[in-house]
């Protein structure tokens, strides 16, 4: 951990498309080994903050640090290797594939044999296989994939591909996760698991994640601290309970102020 | 808490067979009919002819690589086939023996294909496929206009290759030779399906986003299927150019790629036993018409034949295979309920 005692923050980070401002100046931080959720309205600017975090968005203006090293130019892939591994808001699965090849995409950040030995067939490649596939297996259980792993994810209800696409994610116990809405399209009862899961992979493995969210319950759950963004810019940071029982966020979520429901 | 997700499955555990041992059977099965062929009909012609879908195998085998499994289409198959078979035909004129000119092949097809993608691979797969059609004409113009090295257009005749005493000047040893290398190549790219590189090269194909999100560098793993498809491609030219006992120009050019990506999509592109599939078919299917001495309707009714199977079966022969396995699959869970 560094001196800020966040994982990844930005600072002062803009971000345009054309002459449209979908980021503004926006300096927040993602605290090392807690889990913070994203939230405000439609079109707030939280995916494009995971984009600018994760590397899948030029930056205008301003900085994004990991670990307090600047990786605003530092190129996706690479920001991957170095630990930041995101979902999306639109599962992105390679779809005639099973369950288990999708999940064990994620295992690239894992110290691979080489490309030669792997082509050749040699025993390092298969002995990386199978430590893979265990760890595919491990994070599948906790999902609540296990049977489903031999499945096309075509084939599959539409909140199993989200989990599918969380466990490619989680495979590599990643230092810092970005999950954009991992729980839309559940219901109560798969919000409620997918929460447990995510607190449970939180509490064996320390990492930093962030998560959007619009549901309240959900990320009370599951937050300890809360980001809330509205057109383009932070509007504050806090815990579940002060951010949902605040003024400004309720009138960027509900056009008025009303009394916390959280 | 519950920390379990336990979603139904939409169908239970029917739906989940266990890992796809399958394809390698099947794959192992056709390798084998292919091998048998002349065996059955045991006559010099029919063992050239199954050398020859043994050097078109390999060539599409890679092209599979390239297109089934990392959604790169190209039109160069036969140049890279042309390029194997120069580089072993240019090799042995100066007196180098088979050892030698094999590592020229695959030297010269990795060469060219890292030239030839190296600035391309960062062209959409509609740009590559052009780039790669130009590259193919200008490689056969090159073939052309190069007289002294390479006969021109008129060809040149190639000096067999005599492996371990096995001759390809007659049509059972070229068989023979074909074989030695189309059995461990198969091996080759059936282990593809086994490895993180190839899971690499679908992602590719199917979500350049999700691939880059878990720390894939894109252009490596292009280049990697490129060049693998190309030292396939180029294998399959100098094995064929040694069971044809001759090269010429003509026989590397955009038609031969198109026949090379007619098998790959007929046989099923997402599999090592669809190009071998495909590749039977589409050797076996002109000699069926001079079998039943209509030659020239193949043309015409090959044509068709092609375009009815390749409308029909959108996953190619192997997709059949792989639809009555799963039916089979369904068949026996259903049994094991009752
Ligand atoms: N690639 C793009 N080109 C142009 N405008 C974009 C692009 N991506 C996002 N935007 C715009 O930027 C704004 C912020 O979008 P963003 O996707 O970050 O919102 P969000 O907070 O994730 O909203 P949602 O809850 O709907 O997912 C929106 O007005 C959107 O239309
Ligand atoms: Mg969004």
């Amino acid at each position: 951990m560094n001196a800020t005692g966040y994982a990844m923050r930005t600072d002062q980070l803009t971000v345009r498309y054309g002459s449209f401002t979908a980021l503004s100046e926006v300096s927040v931080g993602l605290r090392a080994g807690a889990i913070t959720g994203l939230i405000g309205p439609n079109g707030a600017g939280k995916t494009t903050l995971l984009n600018a975090l994760s590397g899948f968005t030029d930056v205008h203006s301003g900085v994004v640090y990991l670990e307090e090293k600047d990786v605003t130019t530092l190129a996706a892939h690479r920001r991957a290797r170095a630990g930041v591994i995101r979902g999306f808001q639109t599962v992105r699965l390679l779809e005639r594939e099973s369950v288990l090849d999708n999940v064990l995409l994620g295992a690239e950040r894992l110290h691979q044999p080489s490309d030669c030995s792997q082509i050749l067939g040699l025993p390092a490649h298969w002995k990386w296989r199978t430590v893979a596939r265990s760890k595919a297996a491990d994070v599948l259980e906790l999902l609540g994939l296990s049977s489903d792993s031999h499945r096309s994810v075509d084939s599959l209800p539409f909140a199993s591909r989200r989990l599918v696409e969380v466990a490619r994610v989680l495979i590599s116990a990643p230092p810092v996760v970005l999950l954009d809405e991992p729980a839309a399209g559940l219901d109560q009862r798969g919000r409620i698991e997918l929460a447990g899961a995510l607190v449970r992979v939180h509490e064996q493995t320390g990492l930093t994640m962030a998560v959007v969210e619009h549901d309240i319950d959900f990320v009370t759950r599951l937050c300890g601290s809360v980001i809330a963004m509205d057109s383009g810019s932070h509007v504050m940071t806090g815990t579940p309970q002060e951010v949902f029982s605040d003024a400004r966020v309720q009138i960027a979520y509900f056009g008025r102020a009303a009394n916390a429901h959280a | 808490m519950t920390t379990q997700i336990r979603q139904l499955p939409a169908t239970p555990s029917m739906m989940s067979p266990p890992p796809a041992r399958w394809p390698h059977l099947s794959t192992v099965v056709i390798v084998g009919l292919i091998a048998a062929v002349p065996l059955v009909f045991f006559g010099d012609y029919w063992m050239f002819v199954a050398a020859k879908i043994l050097a078109f195998g390999i060539a599409a085998m890679g092209l599979q690589i390239l297109y089934g499994r990392a959604g790169l289409m190209s039109l160069a198959q036969g140049a890279f086939m042309g390029v194997g078979a120069y580089a072993g035909y240019l090799v042995a004129q100066s007196g180098l023996g088979p050892g030698i000119q094999l590592l020229a092949v695959i030297g010269a097809a990795s060469l060219v294909a890292l030239i030839v993608g190296l600035p391309t691979l960062r062209l959409s797969p509609l740009r590559l496929a052009i780039v790669t059609l130009a590259f193919g004409e200008l490689f056969n113009w090159l073939l052309i206009n190069s007289t002294e090295w390479t006969g021109g257009s008129q060809g040149a005749p190639v000096e067999p290759l005599i492996i371990f005493g096995f001759d390809t000047s007659y049509p059972l040893d070229a068989y023979l030779v074909a074989l030695a290398f189309a059995v461990p190549l198969t091996l080759f790219a059936l282990n593809l399906g086994q490895t993180h590189l190839g899971r690499r090269m679908m992602a590719i194909r199917d979500s350049e986003m999700a691939a880059v999100s878990v720390g894939v560098f894109i252009p490596k793993t292009k280049i990697i299927a490129f060049v693998l498809s190309a030292v396939f491609g180029g294998i399959g030219g100098w094995l064929y150019s040694a069971t044809t006992g001759f090269i010429a120009p003509p026989d590397f050019d955009l038609f031969a790629s198109v026949f090379l990506l007619a098998a790959v999509v007929i046989g099923g592109s997402r599999s090592v036993a669809g190009a071998w599939m495909g590749t039977a078919f589409i050797v076996l299917l002109p000699e069926g018409f001079n079998l039943i001495g209509q030659p020239n309707l193949y043309a015409l009714a090959g044509g068709l034949l092609l375009a009815t199977t390749a409308l029909l079966l959108p996953d190619g022969f192997s997709g059949v295979f792989a639809h009555i396995k799963s039916l089979i699959t369904r068949m026996r869970a259903q049994e094991d309920r009752a």
